[in-house]
């Protein structure tokens, strides 16, 4: 509706208004940077009624209907007729819309002429709407201008009156006309708390307020009586308002504390804190966004295998072969070629209760319910010896090179010298209840047991007479044990279906460094040579493996991986591939830890690398 | 009899939690605006939970003990309702000028309401909705204050985004606009205002209790 002189400040004008007053409803971006050429801002916070402004804003738009141009250029002629004329119709054309419009041209000579036409066409705009309903012999245009606001007055001088002190004089000079006598009291109030609040513009206050005791007098007798006859309630809200901010003013002091602020410990530049990241950037972000397959790479059938938390049925070994326990055989499955084969079958009087690789993967141990335990030449598929000593199952075994280490259900683990005759090299006494989890630290310093009884165990291998720490956080018995690749001491440990939880221990010092609790019965943990991570095996209720980022303790996926408890679990020597053994009687693969291809970190791990190499291409083709 | 003793012993305590309540949230502010406008490293700030956020404090032995001594007798002039503004002045170290203020109005309602009548009653006879709102405080909850409280802060830390970047090393001050008859310890000395020339000036959100009303307000130095 506008013509583009006009719309320009129209959009000034609110913006300074909303950008003051708006209070709850504030946006949060700041006006327009316009508003400080027009006005010297020296204070703060006038009581501006919001509403209000909204109102004379509509109010200044309609009347003049858009076409300043042609105001100006009208009013120019009709000058001094209008000057005339202006009194009588003072109260009338309040009223009378009809002849709104009209009057409004004429009495725009007078904002056209005045000195102070220089002003902003909203500005002019406002006055002009003014001097629409209040008209009489004024003697300049702002004068007019300005008796006429009556209406509109408080609220401009609720923002720019304040706001502008002592610096536009003209609008000071304006403003009591507006008001009357009254209004130069308020204004001498409002002057005197700029007096208080901002001693800076003294002088000009002064000045201003010298120029309103004489403006008063020759227009109080005038006009301005019968304008101020009506007072809006919104200039009744804000006199009260600036009296009240006046009176406060006149009674307080202004108190610094002032002993000076503590230095900054060093520049801070703002941007950099915007832009700081919520956590440090690490490696780890990028192993968090690896992919790891859902799906299973590969399904077997395990029938028969038993469902047995307390055994360990399950081992892969260097030479890339699976045993697996099935009740009284022990299956080799060849990861290489995918064939397999029956290594043997236990006499019916018994079963096998855990299977477990030496290290160069020749040899595999076989324990058996009866306490016996067996070392059998896979290549050959013949036994090399039987060793006895247990009086009841063997439910846990680990190899440390020539060291075959052996858990029982009595809670005895015994050391056997696979080597000679009088195997039995060590007796571990510590566990009251069965042994379930035995893991030997690689480097075979270290031999870490868990038990039905709740305990672990760390056995150092020069003294194997007590165990050098026992631990009993866990609630439950502790099978999962797994000792991180790439740091010695550091072992994890989880716990049955009541504890649910992994534990993290520092084996020098004793120390529990993390846990986890990870809301199911926790039946394996294996760390991945490659990443950062662990991964557990769930039983009930989630039957899931989850692999953790360390030490964020991060769960980075949970794959539900089994329809029952997943009972065993192993890493593939070149430690991409997980094997799980599930109650559910089948034997999943899972690209748990896959490398992207290229890769070497791991060629310091166990196994060679040009081994590790070829086994990897096997088992894609398998 | 008694009953009418709990009541005004009641509405005692509540006055005295008021002043309380504003005075913490003074100090809460003051810390949030340290943070924000980055007068101090933010590695200096801890995080703690607050009006149901995480608020920023400082952790830095000397800054908290100087906010612990303003507000040491900041709590003193709440409690006796000495108080009408707090404001938080943002210096540029370099050339000594003021280039932010956060102010903080506080009305007391009782004392308000007194103040106002002694001195505008001549000039008007119905007072105006706005004049009327703070002589009938409505009862808030504990939570609803809190929730105002939470929207001033976020407004706060909103606020980074339309306040100009504080370039270089600023300092702060803390002002008070006190009544003229309150006790003045010696760490306390007279000041001008501390305005900024040329400010754009944004009003933000208030809050109030039942005894007091807090409203917020910043002004900033225009950029040019």
């Amino acid at each position: 509706m506008a013509t583009p002189t006009v719309s320009t400040p129209v959009k000034t004008h609110h913006g300074i208004f909303s950008s003051k007053t708006a209070g709850g409803r504030m946006p949060l971006t700041p006006s327009p940077r316009r508003r400080a050429g027009s006005i010297t801002s020296n204070h703060s916070s006038p009581f501006t009624p919001p509403r209000q402004v909204e109102g004379s804003k509509e109010h200044g738009k309609s009347v003049y209907g858009g076409n300043l141009s042609s105001y100006f250029a009208k009013s120019m002629s009709r000058t001094t007729r209008n000057y005339r004329e202006s009194p009588k119709s003072n109260i009338a054309r309040i009223r009378k819309s009809p002849r709104h419009l009209e009057l409004g041209v004429s009495e725009w000579a007078l904002a056209g002429t005045g000195p102070s036409s220089a002003q902003s066409p909203s500005k002019e705009r406002l006055r002009k709407d003014v001097t629409t309903r209040t008209t009489r012999s004024g003697k300049t245009t702002v004068r007019i201008a300005h008796n006429a606001g009556d209406r509109f007055i408080p609220n401009r001088t609720a923002s720019e009156g304040l706001t502008t002190a002592g610096t536009a004089k003209p609008e000071e000079n304006q403003r009591s006309k507006a008001s009357g006598n009254e209004g130069s009291t308020v204004l001498a109030n409002a002057a005197s708390a700029f007096d208080i609040g901002g001693r800076g513009t003294e002088d000009d206050i002064t000045a201003a307020l010298e120029n309103l005791g004489i403006e008063d007098n020759e227009t109080a007798s005038t006009s301005s009586s019968s304008s101020y006859s009506r007072p809006a309630p919104d200039a009744v809200a804000y006199e009260s308002s600036l009296a009240d901010a006046c009176g406060v003013n006149l009674n307080t002091r202004i108190l610094a504390f002032k002993p000076p602020p503590p230095e900054s410990s060093k520049p801070i530049d703002l941007r950099a804190q915007y832009n700081r990241p919520l956590r440090p950037a690490k490696s780890k972000s990028a192993q968090f966004r690896r992919r790891v397959q859902t799906a299973p790479e590969r399904v077997l059938d395990a029938p028969g295998l038993l469902d047995d938390y307390y055994l360990n049925l399950l081992d892969w070994s260097s030479s890339n072969q699976v045993a697996i326990g099935l009740e009284r055989s022990v299956y080799v499955w060849s990861a290489d070629t995918g064939s397999v084969s029956c290594l043997l079958e236990t006499s019916p009087d018994t079963y096998i209760s855990s299977v477990k690789w030496s290290g160069d993967g020749a040899y595999v141990g076989v324990g058996l319910g009866t306490g016996e335990v067996q070392i059998w030449d896979v290549e050959e598929g013949t036994k090399l010896r039987s060793m006895f000593g247990h009086d009841s199952r063997v439910g846990v075994m680990g190899w440390s090179k020539h060291t075959l280490s052996t858990g029982a259900r009595s809670g005895l683990v015994f050391n056997h010298d696979v080597r000679i005759a009088q195997h039995k090299v060590a007796e571990l006494v510590s566990h009251t209840s069965e042994v379930c989890g035995l893991e030997w630290r690689p480097d075979g310093a270290q031999l870490a047991t868990g038990g039905n009884d709740n305990l672990v165990n760390i056995w150092d291998a020069r003294s194997l007479s007590a165990p050098k720490f026992t631990k009993t956080n866990h609630r439950a018995a502790v099978k999962a044990l797994s000792w991180c690749p790439w740091q010695l001491n550091l072992l994890a440990t989880g716990g049955g279906s009541y504890d649910r939880h992994i534990h993290f221990w520092n084996t020098t010092t004793g120390a529990r460094t993390n846990s986890i609790d990870t809301g199911s019965q926790v039946t394996s943990l294996r760390w991945s040579n490659h990443y950062r991570e662990i991964v557990s095996s769930s039983g009930f209720p989630d039957n899931s493996l989850s692999i953790w980022s360390y030490p964020t303790l991060v769960r980075n996926i949970e794959i539900p991986a089994h329809e029952t408890r997943v009972l065993h679990s192993c890493l593939s020597p070149d430690g991409q591939l997980l094997a799980t053994a599930a109650a559910d009687e089948s034997l999943k693969f899972w690209k748990v830890f896959e490398r992207k291809q290229g890769t070497s970190a791991s060629a310091s791990r166990e196994g060679g690398v040009g081994s590790k190499a070829q086994m990897t291409k096997s088992m894609t083709i398998r | 009899m008694s009953a009418t003793k709990d009541k005004s012993k009641v509405h005692k305590l509540s006055l005295k939690g008021s002043s309380k309540l504003v005075a913490e949230f003074f100090e809460y502010s003051i810390n949030s605006i340290l943070f924000q406008r980055a007068v101090y490293p933010p590695e200096d700030f801890t995080t703690v939970k607050k009006y149901g956020l995480n608020m920023l404090i400082t952790a830095d032995d000397q800054v908290k003990a100087y906010i612990r001594k303003i507000m040491s007798q900041l709590n003193k002039w709440m409690m006796g309702g000495k108080i009408s503004k707090l404001v938080v002045v943002i210096t540029d170290k370099e050339t000594g000028e003021h280039v932010e203020r956060w102010q903080f109005d506080v009305q007391i309602f009782g004392k308000q309401s007194k103040s106002q009548r002694s001195r505008a009653s001549g000039d008007k006879e119905n007072p105006s909705p706005e004049n009327a709102d703070p002589q009938t405080p409505v009862e808030k909850t504990e939570k609803e204050i809190q929730e105002e409280i939470q929207a001033i802060f976020r407004q706060i830390t909103a606020s980074v985004t339309f306040l100009p970047v504080l370039d270089g090393d600023c300092t702060f001050n803390v002002l008070v606009y006190a009544d003229a008859d309150s006790e003045v310890p010696v760490e306390w000395g007279d000041s001008d205002a501390k305005e900024i020339k040329n400010a754009e000036k944004v009003q933000l959100r208030s809050f109030s209790t039942n005894n007091h009303r807090v409203e917020t307000l910043v002004s900033y130095r225009l950029a040019d």
